[in-house]
């Protein structure tokens, strides 16, 4: 299957960012001819949204997901799923349950050819704190992870922030087991600055500098290129992107910029997420040279 | 796919093997960005020109299997995958007559990762909108007139 055969920060996109168009105007195969426009190499799918028949899709799909890598050079980059411990009315699923739930998703994975997962832990407060047995779900799926060379990241996004609490419990866990296969995926909306008059602001959020990334460049195995607001001269007006950009250049960070679009402005009618991921991508392309 | 939740293709009487009508069926679509499970679904109240169906007079279909609302709510395994409609089963004698009907129809579902006050029962009523409107997650309530022939 195909390789991108670079070191360093490479572009890719997430494709959620299509979600007001998937499976609407376009299928599987667009989102790819798509990336191959922008020159993308690398994608990150929703399992539970882009794998027709998940969490068994049929030997044909897996097939047919090989040869669309393959036909416009791209890698796959991220596997984003959830452990779905909320999913009964009634009761938590046990720490037993949620860790089939995650190997099942690990093994897909691996069958399509990723190595990093996005795993999205279910919340238990308005701070977005993951269930109290994370440390149980995520050692007892380790075992298969280091087998299959796969990394479970969670995602650090606003409002937590690179300093806080979330990322020291992680950062700690990976100290203490060792791990070579649980890290970070960063999102870049923890370093947005600005924000519109008016606009609704997290109370808990602050912004991290571009520096606070460096003592976590050795966990973070992805990262979530968010961007809120592109201009038509394609510099993005709400985070700083030249300078964090810089820090993983210079500090040799290698791995996936994924452009994620959530911006609600792409349900609107006519609104074309394409375009404004291609503004992003000449961002991106620009600044990195590749 | 219709951008519509309530789909125009598949609304139509349903037969029994002697010809005889037996009710009526519609498919609809999931305005959520990603699948779920059966059990996080939160099916509720059909109106078909005003006539009330209850959750537990409507069957669900995916891929060819029948569920019932209790079913489906034991059910964190069969997952609805977001580019597939399902089809919903309606018992009526004589079924829907020719000509226009309006249908207004509510389910919604339990996400796992927002926070607390949106997981609520309150929240998730499928017959209420909820508290915030997200797009990506749709309306909980959606209509559409559509013809039976």
């Amino acid at each position: 299957m195909y390789h991108y055969n670079k070191k360093g920060l490479k572009r890719g996109v997430a494709v959620y960012s299509y979600s007001a168009e998937y499976g609407v105007s376009k299928n599987l195969e667009d989102l790819f001819a798509e990336l191959y426009d922008m020159g993308a190499h690398g994608i990150e799918i929703l399992a539970n949204t882009h794998i027709d028949g998940y969490p068994y899709p049929s030997d044909e799909w897996v097939e047919n997901w090989e040869r669309l890598c393959d036909k416009y050079e791209v890698e796959p980059a991220e596997y984003g799923h959830w452990i779905d411990s909320h999913a009964l009315k009634g009761r938590e699923l046990t720490t037993e349950e949620s860790v089939e739930m995650l190997k099942r998703d690990i093994r897909l994975a691996h069958r399509l050819g990723f190595h990093v997962m996005r795993t999205k832990m279910p919340v238990i407060n308005e701070k977005l704190e993951p269930v109290t047995n994370w440390r149980e779900i995520i050692k007892g799926a380790l075992p298969l992870a280091e087998q299959l060379d796969m990394k479970m990241c969670p995602e650090i996004h606003n409002p937590s922030n690179l300093k806080g609490g979330m990322v020291k419990e992680y950062v700690d866990f990976i100290r203490e087991t060792g791990t070579k296969n649980f890290g970070l995926n960063i999102d870049f909306s923890v370093f947005r600055t600005k924000f519109d008059e008016g606009e609704w602001r997290d109370p808990q959020f602050t912004p991290n500098k571009p520096e606070d990334l460096i003592p976590l460049l050795p966990y973070i195995y992805c990262c979530h290129a968010k961007f809120i607001r592109m201009n038509d001269q394609f510099e993005e007006t709400t985070i700083p992107y030249p300078e964090i950009i810089k820090v993983l250049q210079e500090n040799g960070w290698d791995g996936y910029l994924l452009s994620e679009y959530e911006g609600t402005d792409k349900y609107d009618d006519f609104y074309e997420v394409g375009q404004t991921l291609r503004k992003h991508h000449i961002l991106l392309k620009n600044l990195i040279g590749d | 796919m219709d951008r519509q939740v309530i789909q125009s293709t598949g609304f139509h009487n349903i037969k029994d093997s002697t010809g005889k009508i037996t009710g009526f069926t519609f498919r609809v679509r999931l305005p959520y960005y990603r699948g779920v499970y059966l059990s996080q679904l939160r099916p509720g109240t059909l109106f078909v020109d005003g006539e009330k169906f209850t959750k537990d007079e409507i069957t669900w279909v995916f891929g060819g299997e029948e569920y019932t609302n209790e079913e489906m709510a034991e059910d964190y395994k069969t997952h609805w995958c977001p580019t597939q409609t399902a089809e919903l089963r309606v018992a009526k004698e004589g079924g829907l007559a020719q000509g226009f009907h309006d249908l207004k129809y509510g389910f919604s579902f339990e996400s796992s990762y927002m926070p607390p006050f949106l997981e609520s029962d309150e929240a998730l009523d499928p017959d209420r909108e909820s508290p915030v409107f997200m797009p990506e997650f749709g309306h909980h309530v959606n209509e559409r007139r559509l013809l039976i022939v």
